[in-house]
C-alpha cells in the first residue's frame, strides 16, 4: 500500500468506519510508516478541535423563542394568547358608574392577585444555584471520595432519598463537592461534577414533573419511556427527568443536546 | 411506523417538542450554511415548518436528527438556486472575507466555560472552514460537528458513501493546510 492509496483509510480509521479487512490493513501499514502515522494522529487531533469548535456555536434564544411562539408549530401554545374577541364590552352597562365600579371590585382586584409574580419553580432555582456555584457564592462540601460525598448527603435527608451518583468519568467530569439547599421547606441534594474545564451540577429532590418551568420542551424517550424537559436561561441548560418519586435535574452550560443525551445515557426508567 | 392521516395538534405539538432538541445542531449547519446569523435563523425556522408539514412523512423511532438536517439541506440549496439569497463564500480566501469572523458567531456559552478552543483557534478553524469549498464542507459539517457516521451524511447529502469517505478525506488535508500551527497533536 502506497502512502497516497493510505489516505483514505485512514480518514475512516480516525472516524472508525472502517470495515475489519480495511482496518487490519491500515494498521499494517500504520506500523511501518511514521509519516502516515504521524497523519493520522493529526486527523484526530483536528477532528477533535473542530467538534470543539461546533459546541461553541448554539442556537440563539431569539430564535428558539421565535420558534416556541410560531403557532405553526405549538399551536396549544399560541391559543393560549388569543381568545378575547367573546369579550365584547356592553356598552349599555358600561355607562353606569356602579357597574363599572363593581366590575372593577370583581376583575380588576382578582386580576391583581393572579398578576402577582408566581414562585419560581425549583427546576429555575437550580439554574440559578449553579451560576452561584460557579460564581463561588454558595459554601460546598467538599470529600474525601464520591462514597464520602454520597453518604454525607445522602444523611442530611435522614436517608430519605440518595444523590442520582451518576458516573460521568466517560465525559471527564467527577464529583468533587455536594451542598443541601434548602427550598420552601423541600431538601435538594446537589452534587458538583468538575473536569475539563466544564461544571455540571446534578440536583436531586423528591417530587413530580410538575417541577419542570412550564416553559419547557418536552423530549420523551420512547425506548427508556421517561419524560425529559428541557429548559434553558441565560445561557445555563438544564434537563429534568424523573426516576419514581425523585426528581434529577443535569444542569450545565455544554449544548442543550449534548446535555441531553448525557441525561438520557444515565436514567434508568422507574 | 409511517403515520397515516392528518395529525392532530397534540401529535404535532409532540413532534416539534422533540425536532426542538436538535435546534442546536440545526443552528450549527445553518450558520456554517448561510453564513450570517439571519438567514440562519430564516432557514432553522423554515426547516420546522417544512418538517411539520411533511410530519406524516416521518417514521416515528427513526433518526429524527438526520431527517432535519436533510430538510434544512435541501431547503438550502433549493432556496440558493432558485433565489440566490444566500452567497456561498465558500470558496474566497480568508483574507477577503477579514479575520474576526468567529467574533460575530452568536453564543449561548460565553465565559470560562465555553471558551474551550481560544479565539485564535476559533477564528482559524472558521476561516479555514470558510476557505475550502462546499463539497467538502459538508461532510466535515455533519460528520465532525454533527457526529453522523458515514451512511447517514451520504443519506442527507444524496451521494455515496464512498464520495463522503474522500471528500472528508480531501477536505481534512485542506483544512490541515491551513491549520497545522493551530493544531495541537
Amino acid at each position: 500500500m502506497t502512502c497516497e492509496e493510505a489516505q483514505e483509510l485512514i480518514t475512516a480509521l480516525v472516524d472508525n468506519e472502517l470495515s475489519g479487512l480495511e482496518q487490519s490493513s491500515i494498521e499494517g501499514h500504520l506500523k511501518e510508516c511514521p509519516r502516515c502515522r504521524t497523519t493520522y494522529q493529526e486527523e484526530m487531533a483536528l477532528k477533535r478541535d473542530i467538534r470543539r469548535a461546533g459546541t461553541t456555536l448554539s442556537a440563539p434564544a431569539a430564535l428558539r423563542q421565535r420558534i416556541l411562539s410560531d403557532r405553526r408549530l405549538f399551536p396549544e401554545r399560541g391559543r393560549k394568547t388569543e381568545g378575547w374577541a367573546w369579550l365584547v364590552w356592553p356598552a349599555r352597562l358600561a355607562s353606569r358608574p356602579a357597574f363599572v365600579a363593581a366590575l372593577l371590585v370583581l376583575v380588576i382586584v382578582p386580576a391583581l392577585y393572579l398578576m402577582r409574580p408566581a414562585p419560581q419553580p425549583i427546576s429555575l432555582t437550580a439554574l440559578d444555584t449553579h451560576d452561584r456555584i460557579l460564581r463561588g457564592d454558595i459554601s460546598l462540601i467538599r470529600a474525601e471520595s464520591q462514597e464520602e460525598l454520597r453518604a454525607q448527603l445522602h444523611r442530611s435527608v435522614e436517608g430519605r432519598f440518595a444523590p442520582m451518583g451518576y458516573d460521568l468519568s466517560m465525559m471527564n467530569l467527577r464529583p468533587v463537592a455536594g451542598v443541601v439547599q434548602d427550598v420552601k421547606g423541600r431538601k435538594i441534594l446537589v452534587t458538583v461534577y468538575e473536569g475539563g474545564g466544564l461544571t455540571l451540577t446534578c440536583y436531586t429532590f423528591q417530587g413530580s414533573e410538575k417541577d419542570s418551568p412550564a416553559s419547557a420542551a418536552l423530549f420523551f424517550d420512547p425506548e427508556k419511556k421517561i419524560n425529559f424537559y428541557i429548559f434553558s436561561r441565560n445561557g445555563v441548560n438544564g434537563v429534568l427527568h424523573r426516576e419514581g418519586s425523585v426528581i434529577c435535574i443535569l444542569v450545565s452550560k455544554m449544548p442543550m443536546q449534548d446535555l441531553l443525551d448525557l441525561a438520557r445515557s444515565k436514567s434508568r426508567p422507574s | 411506523m409511517v403515520r397515516g392521516g392528518k395529525a392532530q395538534p397534540e401529535e404535532r405539538e409532540k413532534f416539534s417538542r422533540e425536532a426542538m432538541t436538535y435546534l442546536d445542531h440545526l443552528y450549527r449547519v445553518a450558520f456554517h450554511l448561510a453564513k450570517e446569523e439571519d438567514g440562519a435563523q430564516d432557514l432553522v425556522q423554515e426547516t420546522f415548518v417544512r418538517a411539520l408539514g411533511s410530519y406524516e412523512q416521518f417514521a416515528a423511532g427513526t433518526n429524527m436528527k438526520a431527517w432535519l438536517t436533510r430538510i434544512l439541506y435541501n431547503f438550502f440549496f433549493d432556496h440558493y438556486h432558485q433565489r440566490k439569497r444566500w452567497v456561498s463564500t465558500a470558496d474566497k480566501t480568508g483574507e477577503e472575507e477579514g479575520g474576526d469572523y468567529w467574533e460575530k458567531i452568536p453564543t449561548e456559552n460565553p465565559g470560562p466555560e465555553g471558551e474551550i478552543l481560544t479565539k485564535e483557534q476559533n477564528v482559524k478553524i472558521n476561516e479555514a472552514l470558510k476557505r475550502i469549498p462546499e463539497e467538502f464542507r459538508m461532510p466535515i459539517l455533519l460528520v465532525d460537528m454533527g457526529d453522523f457516521s458515514y451512511a447517514e451524511a451520504a443519506e442527507i447529502l444524496s451521494c455515496p458513501v464512498g464520495t463522503i469517505r474522500s471528500r472528508l478525506s480531501r477536505g481534512r488535508r485542506l483544512l490541515h493546510q491551513y491549520l497545522k500551527r493551530y493544531i495541537s497533536t
